[in-house]
């Protein structure tokens, strides 16, 4: 289609209903996993796809769906799918400013980092510290960033910078089984493991920086530091996809869905079941609002008790929180109709352009803050959504570098304490859950963030605004 | 060692190949697969017992649930076991077991990867001449 995009013909295989459009340069196209392919066409087959099966630049392998998918569903014919939102569900990004300078937080960023690793629980089977109980859990899984903005545990204009406002509507506990809020109770405030991160960033003109359209988002000095929070849902949204997986797998034969591969396991969006799930998958969504807002809480408590001033004067605003493991209901215009769809994002994000009613007022002119992490060793990007997001990918584009080693290769690679002292080397203070982890999280083996965000940003579904470089890092 | 490490099957997760000569050897060992995947074992000592007693409707499902019961314990209580004894209905549709582990020691226990969720992918017990043998997708 063009030089970072293409496009996979329904005669690819039998079954297709829409084309499968991939977003990638040459280079990331030859280097994609084969799996990608037959995955985003895999997903052309599901009954109710709209337009095309989306695989972005970070795409690659995952369960069903490939990581970086996206794929839209007729709300009456379609389907909703748990593997089309991923184990984690509303795994998502949230940056915050400050209004310190590199040059006034360099001396700090180690008893920084060491405070935030006490105050945000991170490793396996760790417990947050709130104290919440199970009969708190259906209006905090209603209500998310509100109820948090409800009980002093947010900043008044923190929900309106939150995808959805904070919390999205549908929410129903009683579609979640006791094992998932048993899970989930305990868990708040608490980063996890695998590829969660919480990390001290400083803005990196050298890479990038849009100044004018960095102003829009507080932005205002080319060394200002940042702090970006990457976690889900925790064990609550990981039960929840469990739970409905087994329940899907054995409604398909009733509804007479077969699937290519078992773990696209669908049931119409329509059925009980499917409406259950999505009731269940929101609560999980928004617990995930929750979480990171806790966490952001600790993070401001942490940056007063260092700086000696508190978080208001040190303007730790939110710029903005995305999800990108989640299904929602949006209406896009397409093929000459505008429509209610399903929207299945995982490992993708939402990219909505300049005047959706759906962004906060104070951006709505420049369109929605995008936020693409990378490796804990090469840094991450701020974008904005686009128009022709709205016009080619029901507003979507990518959520991070993608991996390209596995765990025990990376680890073969490295040793924890090695990569450790060389990332000090270079200007970056780890502290990690376990040394295996930190070994896993390499840089070396994710894609380079930088061709990713490059590519959707020539692709025209999202825009750069500020390259983002890390100082400190917390590994769960 | 009755259990192996698949790397290249999930780039951001762990996978292992598990196999006995019985189906309760079969689950302890995938249930002592997943214990090495979240703490060194040789950390770990035998202080607590739990007993789990599970139904479901055939012996995929039943392995399914006994390991996410195992992740649950790590959540909810704080919970590793070093040690199972598992008894399969003849039916392959219940089971009892007995998990002997300890409370999560930060200081103590070398931990790992913190186990999320057992997939679906590639799950499912096959019967080989006179091994029981399953592959275990779970995500990280």
């Amino acid at each position: 289609m063009s030089e970072v995009s293409w496009e996979i013909p329904t005669s690819y295989k039998p079954g297709m209903h829409v084309p499968a459009r991939i977003y990638a340069t040459k280079k990331l196209l030859d280097n994609m996993d084969s799996g990608v392919i037959e995955q985003a066409t895999n997903v052309a087959c599901l009954p109710g796809i709209v337009r095309y099966s989306y695989a972005m630049a970070d795409a690659h392998w995952g369960y069903g769906f490939p990581i970086g998918g996206v794929a839209a569903f007729d709300t009456e014919k379609g389907i909703i799918s748990p593997g089309g939102v991923g184990f984690d569900v509303n795994c998502g990004m949230r940056l915050i400013r400050t209004n310190l300078r590199y040059s006034e937080v360099k001396p700090k960023v180690k008893e920084l980092v060491d405070l935030i690793f006490t105050l945000v629980p991170a490793g396996v089977g760790v417990k947050g510290s709130q104290g919440f109980t199970q009969s708190q859990m259906g209006d905090i899984t209603s209500l998310g960033v509100r109820w948090c903005a409800e009980h002093d545990l947010a900043w008044d204009d923190d929900p309106q910078h939150v995808e959805e406002g904070g919390y999205i509507k549908g929410a129903d506990i009683a579609k979640v089984s006791r094992q998932a809020i048993s899970r989930g109770v305990s868990q708040f405030g608490t980063l996890g493991s695998g590829n969660h991160y919480l990390e001290i960033q400083v803005v990196d003109p050298t890479r990038y920086l849009d100044r004018q359209l960095a102003k829009e988002f507080g932005i205002v000095h080319d060394d200002q530091v940042m702090v970006m929070i990457h976690c889900g849902s925790r064990g609550f949204g990981h039960q929840v996809c469990s739970d409905y997986l087994r329940t899907f797998e054995s409604g398909m034969r009733r509804f007479g869905i077969e699937v290519r591969d078992r773990d696209l396991a669908c049931l119409p969006f329509s059925s009980k079941e499917g409406q259950d799930y999505y009731s269940a998958m929101v609560c999980a969504a928004n617990f995930a609002f929750v979480n990171r807002q806790i966490i952001v809480n600790k993070v401001r408590e942490a940056f007063a008790r260092v700086f000696h001033r508190d978080a208001e004067s040190l303007d730790m605003g939110l710029i903005y929180d995305v999800c990108h493991n989640v299904a929602k209901v949006e209406t896009h215009t397409y093929d000459g109709t505008t429509a209610k769809v399903l929207v299945h994002r995982k490992g993708a994000t939402r990219s909505f352009g300049p005047g959706h009613p759906d962004i906060p007022a104070p951006y709505r002119e420049v369109g929605q803050p995008v936020i693409i992490g990378g490796s804990m060793e090469t840094g991450s990007y701020l974008l904005i959504g686009t128009q022709k997001a709205m016009e080619e990918t029901f507003g979507s584009t990518a959520h991070g570098s993608g991996r390209t080693m596995s765990r025990t290769a990376a680890k073969r690679e490295v040793r924890g304490a090695e990569l450790q002292k060389k990332m000090l080397e270079r200007g970056i203070y780890v502290k990690a859950a376990t040394m295996d982890g930190l070994a896993e999280e390499a840089g070396m083996a994710y894609k380079d963030i930088s061709e990713v965000v490059e590519t959707m940003d020539r692709a025209g579904i999202s825009k750069k605004v500020a390259a983002l470089r890390p100082v400190g890092n917390i590994k769960g | 060692m009755p259990f192996k490490f698949l790397p290249d099957v999930a780039l951001a997760d762990i996978a292992f190949e598990a196999e006995s000569g019985t189906v309760d050897g079969l689950f302890e060992t995938c249930a002592l697969a997943i214990t090495d995947i979240m703490v060194d074992p040789k950390t770990l000592r035998n202080t607590t017992q739990r007993t789990i007693a599970l139904e479901s409707e055939n012996l995929d499902r039943l392995l399914y649930d006994f390991l996410t019961e195992l992740i649950v314990m790590k959540d909810v209580d704080s919970l590793l076991f070093g040690r199972f004894e598992v008894r399969v209905s003849a039916r392959g549709t219940s089971l009892s077991a007995l998990a002997s582990g300890e409370p999560i020691d930060r200081e103590r226990h070398r931990l790992r990867n913190d186990v999320k969720a057992v997939t679906m992918h590639l799950f499912g017990i096959k019967h080989l001449g006179k091994k029981w043998k399953t592959t275990v997708v779970l995500d990280i």
